[in-house]
């Protein structure tokens, strides 16, 4: 019988094996050119979602960077309607219409996109409104440290801040913003430091061990949950194995060395998982089992993906607009047009 | 103003005299009595001058939950429209100056328009962006642009342009409650115009254009701040018995070209007039759509009144010329009656 310990470490490692065997297999699947979107893996990354996703409920609202297959799973999300999307197929999340770097699933309350900054305004926005209806969810932004190059994440930082909402912010330094270092972007070498001057509290935390993130994590959302106490700022420590898009390596553009690769992966947050697993007891064949059952839901999604229907061009034109009103415009009158007087001055400004 | 705002009307058609920024107001007013999720901000949006009485009272009335002030921040507080929509509120953001919201291109060409498309159809955009353009004494090219071509290039937006009180006010509420995100944008040089606007509230179908004056020998299609000119024009022309219609297209995105086709098939002239830059604008698109339709039926080719392609100086006398007048509209509607252009 499991403590509730152990419970918790299984259904850790469960999470990061399924993203980490996600990642693998569509980056496998992805040479067949069946999958024919810009994909950016988050092979290494896996802790922060993993680490996650048992503090989100179905109310929490998360808005991601274009990384997102993980924290997308992290919420919840069906890792069918996910797959799916990806082959442009009309049972994807999106209905087949964004591929993974806008990756969205509207009854999970899970959104992300490619324009770099703009999640992080998008969630405090959210979050506002979790706060205007009283409601005892939180928004999640995801970003990158290369998102703290934008100037709209200032913006937002101030105005969560500002109206103490319900925001958390989890930026993964994984270093490198596409392929730029740090060094060449900023002389400003703390990414907490750029959170605190606004109101924040900000912490830096270690993105390697999944256990331990979680712990971390469910202290600070515990207590944004029950003390309504504004905006918080996270960073998780991390680093991306794959390329920065794309199935293939790119470290033939040298912008990292092989020994800083070697080192991260020295620190691998899934190997030290299934470790954490085993130490508090939970037999092999167990997590064999695991890793099993992992496979074979991967692989049908994969198989049932490549079957289901492409969506139609047709229907996809239709998408850009709902063409509708809140009910309340029912009970309005059509409003008689009046007679408008054309020969009237127009409105003589003052000097300010 | 107060007074003649809140006054109680027992029936539907009752009316009261409003300047457009009362009317914009008064519809704002309106529109939060009607559903809480309905928020007004943006910079000064409590202040004393209540973004030129547009938004004056509103936070003494609702509170500051639901009116307040802001930083200068136009991209974060464009992209947080979007995140309230999203959680299901419908808030109205105000620029007050189209020039300043180029700051939130981002957010709408980015986020906002496409998000309807990317959620597969499945998600709604209730939000307003409320712009003003400025005009008169000295805006200047920083203070005075109109720039609402850029944004109805953007599928996935609605851009509406209303010219009279009564329209400010049906408009704004169609737009606060239509589940697309919406520009609505404001001549600063209307607000100080009266009219007749009911008490209550009134919908007014976004896309569909308003015949302002009926007229068997002219169509002159246009909105916005140009409508006052137009109706003068319109005028003036019948003095030499000349019959203009005047089409009110109210809202660029949807474009209601029908409307303005129809007419022309009984004119078969057409003005189009533009209260913004000739080059890629609006005139250009109304005209095109009228003569892919109508083409070899047109009596004379249609002619456009919009500003020259260049900037407004601060100078009166930079300004007196630069914008158009009824006197524009009435010289370009004469040329095209004028059987020396007459297409052979």
């Amino acid at each position: 019988m499991q403590t509730s310990h152990s419970g918790t470490i299984l259904s850790l490692y469960r999470m990061g094996r399924l993203i980490r065997r996600v990642e693998e297999i569509l980056k496998d699947e992805y040479a067949q050119q069946q999958m024919r979107c810009p994909m950016h893996f988050c092979i290494g990354q896996e802790a922060g979602p993993a680490a996650l996703a048992p503090l989100l409920q179905a109310e929490d609202y998360v808005v991601s960077h274009y990384r997102s297959h993980g924290y997308y799973l992290a919420k919840g999300a069906p890792l069918q309607a996910m797959i799916c999307e990806f082959y442009g197929k009309a049972s994807g999340a999106n209905g087949g219409t964004a591929g993974s770097m806008e990756l969205a699933h509207e009854d999970s309350r899970f959104f992300s996109g490619a324009i770099v900054g703009g999640p992080l305004a998008i969630a405090m926005g959210i979050a506002f409104a979790l706060k205007y209806r009283n409601e005892a969810a939180i928004a999640v932004a995801v970003i990158g440290d290369g998102s703290l190059d934008e100037g709209v994440s200032y913006e937002a930082l101030n105005l969560a801040a500002l109206h103490g909402v319900p925001l958390l912010v989890i930026c993964e330094n994984n270093l490198y913003a596409a392929h730029t270092p740090a060094e060449k972007r900023t002389l400003s070498r703390s990414l907490i430091e750029r959170a605190k001057p606004f109101g924040l509290p900000a912490v830096q935390l270690d993105g390697t061990d999944i256990a331990k993130l979680h712990s971390e994590l469910r202290e600070l959302v515990t207590e944004m949950r029950s003390s309504l106490s504004g905006p918080r700022f996270v960073e998780i420590e991390t680093y991306r194995y794959c390329g920065h898009v794309g199935p293939e390596d790119d470290n033939w553009l040298g912008y990292r060395s092989v020994e800083e690769i070697t080192a991260w992966r020295r620190r691998d947050p899934i190997v030290k998982a299934r470790a954490d697993a085993r130490s508090c007891g939970i037999p092999e064949p167990v997590l064999l089992d695991l890793d099993e059952e992992i496979e074979r839901e991967i692989t049908a999604a994969i198989e049932k993906a490549k079957n289901d229907s492409f969506t139609r061009y047709d229907w996809s034109l239709d998408q850009v607009w709902s063409g509708t009103y809140a009910p309340v415009v029912g009970n309005f009158g059509s409003g008689s047009v009046g007679e408008f007087d054309s020969r009237q001055a127009e409105t003589r400004l003052k000097p300010y | 103003m107060h007074e003649t705002m809140t006054r109680e009307s027992p029936a539907t058609s009752a009316t009261t005299v409003l300047s457009f920024g009362e009317a914009i107001n008064a519809a704002l007013r309106q529109a939060m009595e009607l559903d809480d999720s309905v928020f007004v901000y943006g910079i000064g949006a409590d202040g004393g001058s209540g973004i030129f009485g547009s938004t004056t009272g509103l936070v003494d009335h609702f509170g500051p939950r639901r009116v307040f002030d802001t930083p200068i921040a136009e991209q974060a507080l464009t992209a947080m429209a979007l995140g309230a929509a999203v959680a299901g509120l419908r808030p109205v953001l105000v620029h007050q100056r189209f020039d300043f919201m180029l700051y939130a291109a981002d957010p709408i060409a980015n986020w906002i328009a496409p998000w309807r498309f990317i959620s597969g159809g499945r998600a709604k955009v209730p939000l307003t962006l409320r712009v003003i353009v400025g005009k008169g004494w000295g805006q200047g090219p920083q203070h005075s642009k109109s720039l609402h071509t850029w944004f109805a290039h953007v599928p996935g937006l609605q851009v509406v342009m209303p010219a009279s009180p009564a329209d400010a006010k049906g408009l704004l509420l169609s737009s606060i409650f239509s589940d697309d995100p919406t520009l609505f944008i404001e001549g600063r040089a209307l607000y100080a115009m009266r009219e007749a606007v009911p008490d209550q509230p009134f919908f007014i179908k976004l896309g569909e254009a308003l015949t302002r004056r009926s007229g068997e020998d002219i169509t002159i299609a246009t909105f916005g701040s140009m409508i006052p000119a137009a109706l003068q024009a319109a005028d003036q022309l019948s003095e030499d018995g000349i019959g203009a219609e005047v089409i009110d297209l109210r809202c660029l995105m949807p474009l209601d070209s029908k409307t303005v086709i129809d007419s022309v098939r009984k004119t078969r002239r057409l003005v189009a007039i533009e209260p913004g830059w000739r080059m890629y604008g609006a005139a250009a698109e109304i005209i095109a759509s009228v003569v892919e339709v109508l083409g070899p039926k047109l009596r004379s080719a249609p002619r456009r009144v919009t500003w020259p392609h260049a900037y407004v100086g601060a100078s009166p006398a930079l300004e007196e010329k630069f914008y158009p007048t009824s006197t524009d509209v009435v010289a370009a509607c004469r040329i095209a009656m004028d059987r020396t252009s007459a297409i052979s």
